[in-house]
């Protein structure tokens, strides 16, 4: 019925908005309709019971978007993968999810994924078959011999187990594994390890009348951010035990976590110790019940710490050290955490433990602080990603250690920092291969791609690092079939490799659905899971369903007399240097992460919690700082270390230290699609390598940077115009004492 | 002067319509039946189903085979294991039944022309409107068909399905209003 409306079917027209009794010229329906037989409807060839076309079926499986192990429904319909929700089941994160888990459907379905196996020949990546993949991997690994490597971001379950097996079965040792992830708690895990004897114990928010944070972004990025948030509701309920907790944070840089404190001081990133230490001390002083398990060399150092020094230390005020502590001693219990800006440094073990030690003064460990549960799989566990390994793997490539190494969940090229010397040391590995989803900086550095499929069409199991109340084995199914038919699962690439070196024990599993079946029994047959079933089928099918398995609780202890006299907390005073005269703060944001989600539009869309900026870097310099600098507004701005320089523009906020320059992660990307290519810069490129002393982990918040001011730049895209209100008291406001005057509260 | 004739000839029809509403006097159902027609085109189909021997000699219920209309948004095209339910056995011997058995062995199901759809910002539900129509009202289920005519047409005389009615949006509005269905925008376009 397209083109000139015939008169016929005018009067047809007419007669059908007359039904309704109105009649009106300029109310004509319109005459488009869809062309009748253009589209494919295809039936069901003999489906499930429970399919219904046009109503999604959820199925649980577990969301792979960070390393927090959040258990998910994923709605499916007509065999298609097409939403996210939590899965009220999961203790990890009950049933709620962040916007980088419902942002998974784009990972899933974006346009830039690798669909088949490709092999470098001549320079270039040219697509292979996997015949001719395999043939060729083969071939380079019985030359290698014991020479092979793998390279992974944080990794659990039998995905880590397989690794683990491969690696035996070569002879290499499981030092051959690495696991990096730039986005961490590894010198939290160190400190507690040592002083507790629990690398990851339970923090109980709910419990807590206070927490005083240190740079712990825990409702954005630190650990597990949803299970947190979720604690953190409980912590702000006025029906809470303590009534409604108080937030302290304390960083250079406010986090998204930081702008929902009711007291935001700003601190230079590296003071954080000293100011444990002062607040250890003021506490002492002040507070009869303060603990007084620490020994007289650790005392001698902690009286030297006042509270005019300590402010002095953090480029901060005295009266606010002073409220910290006033509350501290106030209201109890409290929680003390310590985040990246603290671990970032060359003494970054040891300011971690000074705040350790400031739990332990205050009493916390044991209330708010309470051993976590063993999983009773060690083989299991997971294998947190650090940076350690990321500098080891470089001065192992570097005298050529390796002449294979796989590279998986983890992309070291874009987050190693130039200075580290990552891309020549490649050059050392004879033959690279990537198993990936995405053709980010190092795929693209690789010898062979193996294209991985995405989480929603794989088989997996994970053991979250960070468990509290309940212990499970989360399990990851596919919601869907394979969107590209080559795309293998990481289960199955491992299985087999372990084939070929183990046909006895490998060979009889046609695949790892087949072999993760049988391994899931042998986990009901152990006696460590709590509700077993009557039979394997039942304990199978109830595993899917559920998403989860629950493992029997196995609390570890803490050491039997909590001291601080196994550690030695040694603050150097902070290096200043008149020609690079700020400390860069290379911050991890919920949405972006590390970089690994700037290939999907949604999150480069939503904008960042503090400063709203989209699709774009930025550094975050104080207003004064701004002034000192010359530099307004959105101009554009050259930020240089010893190690390079990166330009970007300047976002002017208060909510920063005078002494830092805050730049966000996640941009800078040469690779990784065509979302990602092209937009930012990396903060990462520029920093100095150095290295915490005690745990060997990069200090990231160690650099000091100069800034060039470089004109004005035309576009700075952000949501919102002002931080203020422009004195219009859109939020009308009244003075405490006002109002209870005036309403007797 | 040509549109003034339009008008006044559109006006008569509308008076027509107005004055008798409900063209089929031995539907129970209380409803007004949407007017109009559209002179659909042929749709030719990997297989000519033919309908009107299943509808009107063999008398099987519409929601037999499209068994998710009462369920889901969309009726559906029922499954081909379901047409080999009763085609195993019956009719076995006409050549549309050994293309269907064909299809049957190798694993596939027919790959049929859609005949009536709708835009992808318009959000309709067979469910509902079975609901309202059928379910709510006490409507004996067993004459469906003449619910499902007011969209589809009469459909037990065809044999492949063939679009007669417009489904366009005024003529679902014109529907709406008679029936007291919901005027939101966004109950359709969400």
């Amino acid at each position: 019925m397209n083109g000139p409306v015939k008169r016929r079917d005018f009067l047809k027209m007419m007669g059908v908005s007359g039904v309704g009794g109105t009649l009106a010229g300029c109310d004509l329906p319109s005459t488009v309709t869809l062309e009748e037989g253009k589209e494919d409807v295809v039936s069901y060839f003999m489906p499930e019971e429970y399919v219904i076309p046009g109503v999604g079926v959820w199925f649980a499986s577990t969301c792979l978007q960070c390393d927090a192990g959040c258990g998910i429904h994923g709605r499916v319909r007509e065999g298609r993968f097409l939403k996210v929700e939590g899965n009220p089941d999961s203790p990890i994160n009950k049933g709620k999810t962040c916007q980088m888990g419902q942002a998974g459907v784009q990972s899933h379905y974006n346009p830039d994924r690798i669909t088949q196996p490709m092999m470098r020949e001549g320079g270039k990546l040219i697509a292979v078959s996997w015949e001719q993949a395999n043939s060729a991997l083969k071939q380079k690994l019985s030359n290698a011999g014991k020479k092979i490597g793998w390279f992974t971001g944080t990794i659990s379950g039998h995905q880590s187990a397989l690794i683990t097996n491969y690696l035996d079965a070569v002879d290499a040792s499981t030092e051959s594994h690495f696991t990096h992830d730039v986005v961490n708690a590894a010198v939290w895990q160190a400190v507690n390890k040592d002083m507790l004897g629990d690398s990851m114990p339970e923090l109980h928010m709910d419990k807590a009348a206070l927490i005083l944070s240190f740079g712990a972004d825990f409702l954005g990025t630190w650990v597990s951010p949803v299970h947190f948030a979720g604690k953190w509701g409980e912590f702000r309920s006025a029906e809470a035990g303590a009534g409604r907790g108080t937030l302290i944070q304390v960083e250079s840089k406010m986090t998204l976590t930081g702008g929902n404190a009711d007291l935001w001081v700003p601190a230079k990133s590296g003071s954080e110790g000293a100011i444990a230490l002062g607040l250890v001390n003021y506490v002492i002083k002040n507070s009869p019940n303060a603990g007084n398990n620490i020994s007289s060399e650790q005392q001698n150092l902690i009286s030297s710490y006042s509270l005019e020094k300590v402010a002095q230390i953090a480029g901060t005020s005295q009266d606010y050290i002073k409220r910290i502590g006033d509350a501290l001693i106030k209201r109890s219990p409290s929680l003390v955490l310590a985040g990246a800006s603290v671990e970032g440094h060359e003494h970054g073990y040891d300011a971690v433990a000074a705040i350790m030690l400031l739990n332990i003064v205050l009493g916390n460990v044991g209330k708010t602080i309470q051993p976590s549960n063993a999983t009773p799989f060690p083989q299991l566990q997971a294998k947190p990603g650090n940076t350690r390994d990321l500098i080891e793997f470089t001065n192992a490539a570097k005298s050529k250690k390796f002449d294979v190494v796989f590279f998986s969940g983890s992309n070291p090229v874009f987050t190693a920092p130039d200075s580290l010397g990552l891309k020549d040391a490649l050059g050392n590995v004879g033959f690279k291969v990537a198993v990936s989803t995405f053709p980010d900086e190092t795929t693209m550095q690789a010898d062979l791609v193996l294209p991985l499929s995405s989480y929603a069409e794989d088989w997996g199991t994970h053991v979250p690092a960070y468990q509290e109340d309940r212990n499970i084995v989360a399990v990851q199914q596919p919601l869907m079939n394979n969107l590209y038919s080559d795309t293998k699962g990481l289960g199955d690439i491992l299985l087999d490799l372990l084939k070929d070196k183990k046909p006895d024990e490998y060979g009889s599993y046609k695949d790892y659905y087949a072999y993760l079946q049988d391994a899931i029994k042998t986990l009901r047959g152990s006696s460590s899971i709590k509700e077993p079933e009557a039979g394997d089928l039942q304990f199978w099918n109830k595993t899917l369903k559920t998403g989860l398995i629950d493992v029997a609780d196995q609390k570890n202890t803490f050491a039997s007399t909590i001291s601080t006299e196994n550690v030695t907390i040694k603050l150097p005073e902070e290096k200043t240097d008149s020609a690079y005269p700020y400390q860069l703060a290379p911050v991890a944001r919920l949405g972006l992460y590390d970089g690994r989600h700037a290939n999907l539009p949604w999150l480069q869309e939503s904008p960042d919690q503090i400063s709203k900026v989209v699709w774009d870097s930025w550094a975050e310099m104080h207003p004064n700082t701004a002034k000192k600098i010359g530099v307004s507004h959105g101009d554009l701005i050259e930020v240089a270390s010893e190690n390079g320089s990166i330009k970007l523009k300047a976002y002017i906020i208060k909510g920063v230290h005078p002494d830092t320059i805050a730049i966000p992660l996640g941009q800078g990307h040469e690779e990784f699609g065509r979302y990602a290519k092209g937009l930012g810069v990396n903060p990462l490129k520029i920093l100095t390598a150095r290295t915490d002393s005690k745990t060997g982990e990069l200090a990231m918040y160690a650099t000091r940077v100069k800034v060039t001011a470089l004109g004005k730049e035309d576009v700075f895209v952000r949501l919102g115009g002002n931080d203020t209100q422009v004195g219009r008291k859109f939020v009308r406001t009244i003075p405490v004492e006002v109002l209870k005057r005036t309403e007797g509260a | 002067m040509k549109a003034l004739k339009y008008l006044l000839a559109s006006t008569l029809v509308a008076v027509i319509y107005i004055a008798g509403p409900g063209q089929s006097p031995a539907l129970a159902v209380d409803a007004i039946p949407p007017g109009g027609s559209h002179d659909g085109v042929d749709v030719p189909q990997p297989i000519e189903f033919p309908h009107d021997i299943h509808v009107e000699v063999n008398k099987i219920n519409c929601m037999y085979c499209h068994t998710y209309a009462r369920r889901s948004k969309v009726a559906g095209i029922p499954p081909t294991s379901k047409c080999m339910g009763c085609h195993k056995i019956i009719a076995t011997d006409k050549p549309r039944i050994q293309k269907l058995t064909e299809y049957w062995t190798k694993g596939e199901s027919p790959k049929w022309k859609k005949v009536h759809d709708l835009p992808d910002f318009v959000h309709f539900t067979h469910e509902r409107h079975i609901k309202r129509f059928v379910f709510d009202q006490d409507f004996p289920v067993e004459d469906v068909k003449e619910v499902c005519a007011f969209c589809h047409g009469q459909v037990k005389n065809m044999t492949v399905a063939h679009k007669v009615k417009p489904l366009n949006m005024g003529w679902c509005v014109s529907c709406h209003e008679a029936n007291g269905g919901p005027g939101d925008c966004w109950k359709c376009h969400k």
